[in-house]
């Protein structure tokens, strides 16, 4: 019997970058294997854009190393089986969306044979097609731009907060899009996004960034399924946090205790007297969030997802 | 790659037609009309006018020889104004879209140096276009000339000047590129759209400054320093050995310092933006 072992698209060791006294990234091992759509996870400061600035090329390590399809980054021949989007593209602004494709289509080396006015279609353009970028909203940038990383049918597509500035339908179609690049086209589709439910329900693998090292990696069910936690509604929450030490996350006005089902008792009767007040203990199921917070040590602010 | 990346800087160069329009059509164009409207006010001023710029209105009987306008075109193809010109187009190619919003759209999927090499390449195409525009427009100014002064129009010219008047188009066009190679060097180092469109300009003020006052300095234009310091001392020297016989002190040496000083200026700058820009971060400004 034979075993194939397939190639990562991308391949990351000791990747380490550096500016001045600040380390972006600090010895970083990853591995991205083919398929499917993988998110990289981390608050602002974590590495990602980091990360995906030196897979494309665009900055280089202070040291170690990084692969993408194969070879080395900065090796055209790899470079090219992939697309990119980095943050909110800009265009130049005297272009319409259509001459962009274009242009970009022959700076990719694929000129006549990508079918501009398809992806324009795809990507919700059509009836901006001949307009001027320069009058665009973010999103309507943010859709040329998926095109733009697409038209050439790469085997792998790194997108960095690929809905921002979208409104809810067009995030949807977004969320399609990749779902769709990677279950029917076979595209890996890298991303990173502060979504941190986005990213749950369209990523199959996820890898947690802090502090430019990796924290956690693995399937998206298997991090959320390892995870119950203890939700204590309790006053006040920063006496428990700091009880509980690394183990507590806040969750708003509640706290996430990281603790087995049999030490719970204990440490609700350890909470009762030291004077915490307890209105409700229950037991949850980890979401990507929680999982986040839980590794990155960040706060879960009581409205919004909060990544910094 | 390298084909790639041509095709694409010529096809966004050519949608931007402000950029196009004023670095290559500009120039020939105010002269063609410029020339056309010097001839109505030469005539009707008398030949006074004509005779301050120089300029020969042939004699009655004479037609205007259209062929004179390859020497005239290619000795000024580099003037002063088709310099600054340039020096807009190329600094806007080098250094207007030298941004991180341009670089990771495109540098992912092209090596860096046939997308330095590209906008090099455009420039040079726009170097071309822009002597041969100027090449129309001395043609409209001896047509306007014999209109306005009713003569009629010959077109003659001999080998040695077809082929005196091609030499020194060439060396106006390395003039050209020599010019806005200073351009790409700051474009690459400063990533400043200002920077690119006033160092050169500063520099070549100053390098005038100093061929002026060459005399004073007690520099010689047979000898190393100011050949390799100036090069437009060393385009005009160049233009000089081309234009006739080589007279003291255009000794072949001299003429070998002044290819050395224009090759310098040239070379130079271009491996100095490769080696950086190979080496260069590109990130946010």
């Amino acid at each position: 019997m034979t075993t194939v072992i397939e190639t990562p698209v991308i391949e990351v060791r000791g990747l380490t970058k550096t500016y001045g006294t600040v380390r972006a990234l600090d010895g970083l091992d990853l591995s991205i294997p083919r398929g499917g759509v993988y998110g990289v996870l981390g608050p602002n400061g974590a590495g990602k854009s980091t990360l995906f600035r030196i897979l494309l090329g665009l900055i280089r390590p202070t040291e170690g190393a990084a692969s993408v399809m194969g070879g080395p980054v900065g090796q055209v021949a790899s470079m090219r089986r992939m697309g990119s989007m980095i943050e909110t593209p800009r265009f130049p602004p005297y272009m319409t969306a259509r001459q962009v494709l274009h242009w970009l289509a022959l700076e990719h080396g694929v000129g006549a044979a990508v079918d501009v006015p398809g992806w324009l279609e795809r990507v919700g353009l059509t009836e901006a097609a001949d307009r001027k970028v320069k009058g665009f909203s973010v999103g309507m940038l943010q859709r040329l731009g998926v095109a733009a990383a697409l038209m050439s049918k790469p085997e792998l597509v790194i997108l960095d907060e690929p809905t921002s500035g979208m409104d809810p339908p067009g995030i949807q179609e977004m969320r399609a899009l990749i779902r769709s690049l990677a279950d029917d086209d076979g595209v890996t589709v890298v991303l990173a996004s502060h979504q941190l439910q986005e990213v749950q329900r369209i990523c199959d693998r996820v890898a947690i960034l802090h502090k430019g090292k990796l924290v956690r990696e693995g399937a998206v069910t298997e991090l959320t399924a390892t995870g119950e936690q203890l939700r204590l509604s309790v006053k006040p929450v920063d006496q428990v946090i700091g009880i509980l030490g690394s183990r507590g996350v806040r969750d708003g006005a509640a706290v996430l205790a990281n603790v087995s089902r049999a030490e719970g008792p204990g440490l609700i009767r350890a909470l009762v007297e030291a004077g915490i007040e307890i209105d409700e203990a229950r037991w949850v199921g980890a979401d990507l969030e929680s999982v986040f917070f839980t590794e990155t040590g960040s706060i879960r602010a009581p409205e919004t997802t909060h990544a910094g | 790659m390298l084909v790639d990346a041509l095709r694409a800087e010529a096809y966004r160069f050519s949608l931007n037609r402000m950029q196009v329009f004023v670095s290559v059509v500009m120039t020939p164009l105010l002269f063609a009309i410029g020339g056309a409207f010097f001839h109505y006010i030469s005539k009707s001023k008398g030949d006074e006018a004509a005779d301050k710029v120089g300029l020969i209105i042939p004699a009655s009987a004479t037609p205007v020889n259209l062929g004179d306008a390859f020497a005239f075109a290619a000795s000024g193809s580099a003037n002063g104004v088709i310099l600054i010109c340039m020096l807009i187009g190329a600094a806007t190619l080098y250094a207007g879209d030298y941004r991180w919003e341009s670089w990771r759209l495109i540098s992912a999927r092209n090596d860096r140096v046939s997308l330095i090499l590209a906008k090099v390449g455009v420039v040079k195409l726009l170097a071309i276009a822009s002597s041969l525009l100027f090449l129309a427009a001395t043609f409209v100014f001896l047509i306007a000339q014999a209109v306005v002064y009713e003569r009629s129009l010959s077109f003659s010219i001999d080998g040695a000047e077809a082929g005196k008047a091609a030499l020194v188009w060439l060396l106006s066009y390395v003039r050209i590129v020599q010019f806005t190679m200073i351009a790409l060097l700051t474009a690459v180092m400063s990533r400043s759209l200002l920077a690119a469109l006033f160092v050169p300009w500063a520099l070549g003020f100053v390098q005038g400054i100093l061929g002026t006052a060459s005399p004073l300095l007690g520099w010689e234009p047979q000898m190393w320093l100011p050949q390799l310091l100036l090069p437009g001392l060393a385009y005009d020297t160049l233009k000089a050995a081309v234009a006739g016989p080589l007279a003291a002190p255009l000794t072949d040496a001299t003429v070998w310092r002044s290819l050395t000083g224009l090759a310098l200026w040239t070379i130079l700058p271009l491996i100095g933006a490769l080696a950086w820009f190979k080496r260069q971060d590109l990130s946010k400004e």
